[in-house]
């Protein structure tokens, strides 16, 4: 692409997400957000297949339905509370409709359908911007609504998303659907704990977003886009194995990697709130996830599949692409536990 | 301060001498068999000088020397009771092994184990002898072990055949379920009375509750070969004639009529026990005595009629005559066991020959033996004036003026006459007639030590009714008026039999081979009981067992219950969310349903 519309295309990106979070006014709240899908849709346009194309659409009708939505949430809210401030919500009506709209541009469940078919139709570091930067400003308005939504709800999309995206990704091969599943399931335990102790969903948020840039990048070396490619890295660059394997591990919320840190926090304060067996389930149904990133790394890193001689004696030439940022985004996914007071700065 | 208590130790010690004799080179000689004969005619003369005394001056002990254990506030010591019945029990006991033994060692003689032999036999006294003296039920219980683990000892002797190998454990596994009952009764006796001890039991238990006499009777079946725990006692004359005379005959196949006679006490106030062990005992004696009429074996004959005549020990006990009960004990083991010593004489002259219908003849040629065996044989059907009369007459009567089952009294009189007809085909098939042996025997009964026991086991079968019963001291009011119809049943019950057996004796002339009726089938395949029950019940059992162990544990509950329901479900559950069709309008009706269904409900349940 044109490195000048390049440049423009991003730094709207940024600006919108940056409007988002930093504005206090209803309107330009929503302003950003539609800035923010604006900005997206010529960036997952960039190789015009028709499976961009589709995946542009879908994109572009999920959240410019999202959108409407929210602007109607605001009304109301205006009409009920004459003001355009950017704080709980005084009507259940409004409250449920921007809950709702949220979620839709988030891709919890129900509204969770457009989040594998768009991450497939787009190329790798694409996917990586729409499943981690495009959830800071949602998450930031939710953040800043959250005294008022109604908890049956948020509870009830949660833990659905959670079920959905354990069970959605058992069935995939493709690495980009196996993402966007999991990164439901993820955005499924950000929310839940979003009305007891809201700096926690910042603090998973936090993890998630370094966990899945150090995935996506990982990925984005070798142009691996499903199960078999992957599989076959140990011939190109061995190392990466082991740091997939890592990674994934860490996705799947095993100790003493730092998936883990999330996972405890929030299961430690549902239980100071009294709710025993939410989180019991909530932990079970994350063994969905962590089974199928097991199956990656076991083809990754732990087996060799059956391949021809040739292959096993490949030349190792030096990596060609930038790996921006690599080395300090894996030690931060995978060791960061012991650090985990150091997150009360998140408070 | 007399000879009671010593006289008794001394007896029990002495039994135990040769046995701790067995240790040392003695054990090997030839003299060793005379010696525990020996010994047991002391032990018998010295248990005179007790019972004498009870007779004479009513002295009843209890013996308590050693203090074995206390757990919590059960004292368990090493307790005697010499009573009525033990006292009377002991030196018929030791006479009939003192005889025994004798005649064993003429039996036995060519056996090289024949000192381990005296052995077993000396170690069954001596845990009969606990049985019977013992005052508290867990002494009782050592006893009732001891003498089932001797008689699968001795069942089994001849251990090369898989014949004998199955009897014995085929005794021990009958007597082992009716050990059940027994655990269950001692069980509530600690429960509930908090004691084993026979003294305590009789006083606490004022309304004679029916779960330990329930359980008791089991045990009793199982012991003593009633309806339906019966097979093992026909089976277990695989051991040799002597085993059979002591155990099966006089002496462990009485302890199960014995424990009920112990608890008379409690069993006098249980109507509901008492009936159930009236018909029980009146179901055994008939139905074992059906199966006698057709036996061709002369054990197994005499095998089923301990078994009936141990279902008449059990219809007294039904009708609450205990003390007749014992008689019975006491007189029937004279002439049965003489029976057997006939019976081993035949057999061993016979060249080890069995079956009935190849004896014959014998009349002349074993002339003491065929005095022996039809003075046997009509002191079991009741003779008058010989020993069964004394008792056997008197159970009868009891039960023909008692105010009892007319059913069970019915059948108990049917048994009688069977009883004549089944002796009269012993008599006339062994020793009437011409031989039906091969004519090379060498037939002789001049050994001393056959000729000696029988003798002296025919003067008791004459005798000994009627030394007991003017010795014994009466406990209960004896009847002394009855209808003269009723005080002749018994007799002419017996002499119905007779007659019938001489007059079907005639029939078996012709040469024509009779095939047998269905009847006869039915007897002598002992009631098909056997054949189904040893062969149903485990092969159901064990099928079931496995189809447990195998479909239901490990196919179902370990496997298919958990893991491949869960893995089933995850399958189902992620072919259905990943299974999208990709049309957009499909999403975003789902979007629509959804937000009208949360707008609806969640604003509607405010």
């Amino acid at each position: 692409m044109n490195p000048f519309i390049s440049i423009m295309l991003l730094s709207t990106l940024v600006l919108s997400t940056m409007i988002v979070t930093i504005s206090s006014h209803w309107l330009f709240a929503w302003i950003g957000l539609e800035m923010n899908m604006m900005a997206i849709i010529p960036i997952m346009m960039k190789k015009p297949t028709p499976r961009a194309t589709e995946a542009s659409t879908k994109y572009f009708l999920t959240q410019a339905t999202a959108s409407a939505l929210l602007m109607l949430a605001i009304i109301i809210n205006l009409m009920y509370s004459s003001q355009w401030t950017i704080m709980k919500l005084f009507n259940p009506t409004a409250s449920i409709l921007m809950t709702m709209a949220l979620a839709i541009k988030l891709g919890l469940a129900p509204f969770h359908f457009w989040v594998p078919e768009v991450t497939q139709g787009i190329p790798l570091t694409t996917g990586l911007i729409l499943l981690t930067w495009q959830k800071l400003a949602p998450i930031s308005i939710l953040y800043q609504i959250s005294p008022s939504i109604n908890l049956h709800l948020m509870i009830t999309m949660s833990f659905l998303s959670i079920l959905i995206g354990g069970w959605g990704g058992l069935n995939q091969t493709q690495l980009r659907k196996i993402m966007a599943y999991s990164s439901i399931a993820h955005m499924g335990w950000m929310t839940t704990i979003l009305l007891y102790n809201p700096s926690l969903t910042m603090l998973n948020l936090l993890i998630y977003i370094i966990m899945t840039f150090t995935m996506f990048t990982l990925l984005a070396q070798n142009s691996t886009t499903t199960t078999l490619l992957l599989s076959q890295t140990w011939n190109t660059m061995p190392i990466m194995t082991t740091f997939t394997m890592l990674t994934l591990l860490s996705m799947g919320g095993l100790p003493p990697l730092t998936g883990f840190m999330p996972k405890w926090m929030i299961i430690q304060e549902l239980t100071k709130n009294e709710s025993l067996l939410l989180p019991t389930l909530m932990a079970i149904t994350a063994l969905l996830n962590l089974y199928f990133y097991m199956r990656l790394a076991y083809s990754t890193a732990l087996t060799l599949f059956p391949s021809t001689n040739n292959m096993k004696m490949k030349w190792q030439f030096y990596p060609t692409k930038q790996m921006t940022l690599l080395p300090t985004a894996i030690v931060l996914s995978t060791m960061l536990l012991p650090l985990t007071p150091m997150f009360f700065i998140l408070l | 301060m007399n000879l009671f208590t010593s006289s008794i130790l001394l007896t029990l010690f002495m039994l135990t001498t040769p046995i701790m004799a067995s240790s040392t080179n003695f054990y090997k000689s030839n003299k060793y068999q005379h010696y525990v004969k020996n010994m047991t005619l002391l032990a018998f003369i010295i248990s005179l000088i007790p019972t004498t005394m009870f007779i004479h001056t009513n002295q009843e002990t209890l013996i308590s020397n050693w203090h074995w254990i206390t757990i919590h506030t059960l004292k368990l010591s090493l307790s005697f009771k010499m009573d009525y019945f033990s006292l009377m029990f002991m030196p018929v006991a030791l006479f009939i092994t003192w005889s025994i033994m004798e005649f064993s060692i003429w039996y036995m003689h060519s056996d090289p184990n024949i000192n381990q032999f005296f052995k077993y036999l000396l170690i069954f006294l001596i845990t009969m002898l606990i049985l019977t003296t013992a005052n508290n039920l867990f002494q009782l219980f050592i006893g009732w072990e001891g003498v089932g683990i001797m008689s699968f000892l001795l069942i089994g002797w001849w251990f090369g055949r898989s014949d004998a190998n199955t009897a014995a454990l085929q005794a021990i596994l009958y007597n082992r379920i009716g050990d059940i009952g027994f655990l269950l009764s001692m069980t509530w006796f600690l429960s509930n009375m908090n004691t084993w001890d026979l003294q305590q039991i009789f006083m606490l238990d004022q309304n004679s509750s029916n779960i330990p006499l329930m359980g008791l009777t089991p045990a009793a079946a199982g012991k003593s070969a009633q309806f339906g725990l019966h097979p093992w006692l026909p089976s277990a004359m695989e051991g040799p004639t002597p085993v059979s005379a002591l155990l099966h005959s006089s002496t462990m196949v009485v302890a199960g009529i014995f424990l009920l006679i112990r608890f008379y006490p409690l069993m006098e106030n249980n109507k509901p026990v008492q009936t159930m062990v009236l018909s029980l005992g009146a179901l055994t004696t008939l139905f074992t005595a059906i199966c006698a009429l057709t036996q061709n074996d002369i054990k197994k004959i005499i095998a089923f009629s301990t078994s009936s005549q141990l279902g008449l020990m059990m219809v007294t006990i039904g009708l609450n005559q205990p003390h007749l009960a014992f008689l019975h004990i006491c007189t029937h083991a004279f002439f049965k066991a003489m029976l057997f010593l006939c019976s081993g004489s035949i057999i061993h002259n016979l060249n080890n020959e069995q079956d009935i219908r190849k004896m014959g003849g014998l009349y002349k040629i074993l002339p003491f033996t065929t005095t022996a065996l039809i003075t046997g044989c009509l002191a079991l059907t009741g003779m008058p004036f010989l020993t069964g009369f004394y008792s056997k007459d008197l159970i009868i009567e009891a039960a023909t003026s008692s105010y009892t089952n007319a059913w069970a009294l019915l059948l108990t009189l049917i048994a009688t006459s069977l009883t004549a007809i089944y002796s009269t085909r012993i008599i006339s098939l062994t020793l009437l007639e011409q031989p039906r042996f091969p004519p090379l025997m060498s037939i002789n009964e001049t050994n001393p030590l056959l000729i000696n026991p029988i003798k002296r086991l025919l003067i008791g079968s004459i005798f000994a009714g009627f030394i007991l019963s003017n010795n014994m001291p009466p406990m209960t009011t004896p009847l002394m008026t009855m209808p003269l119809h009723l005080k002749l049943t018994a007799l002419m019950m017996t002499i119905l039999g007779f007659i019938l057996a001489f007059e079907i004796n005639t029939y078996s002339k012709n040469l024509k081979y009779p095939h047998p009726s269905n009847a006869t089938n039915f007897s002598t395949l002992l009631g098909y009981f056997p054949t189904i029950m040893h062969r149903l019940p485990p092969h159901l059992v064990l099928t079931m067992s496995q189809k447990l162990a195998t479909s239901m544990l490990d196919l179902t509950w370990t496997e298919a219950i958990l893991p491949k329901t869960t893995a089933y479900i995850q399958l189902k559950a992620s072919l259905l969310t990943s299974n999208q069709k990709g049309l957009i309008k499909l999403y975003f009706l789902s979007f629509l349903i959804t937000m009208t269904l949360t707008l609806l409900s969640f604003n509607y349940l405010e």
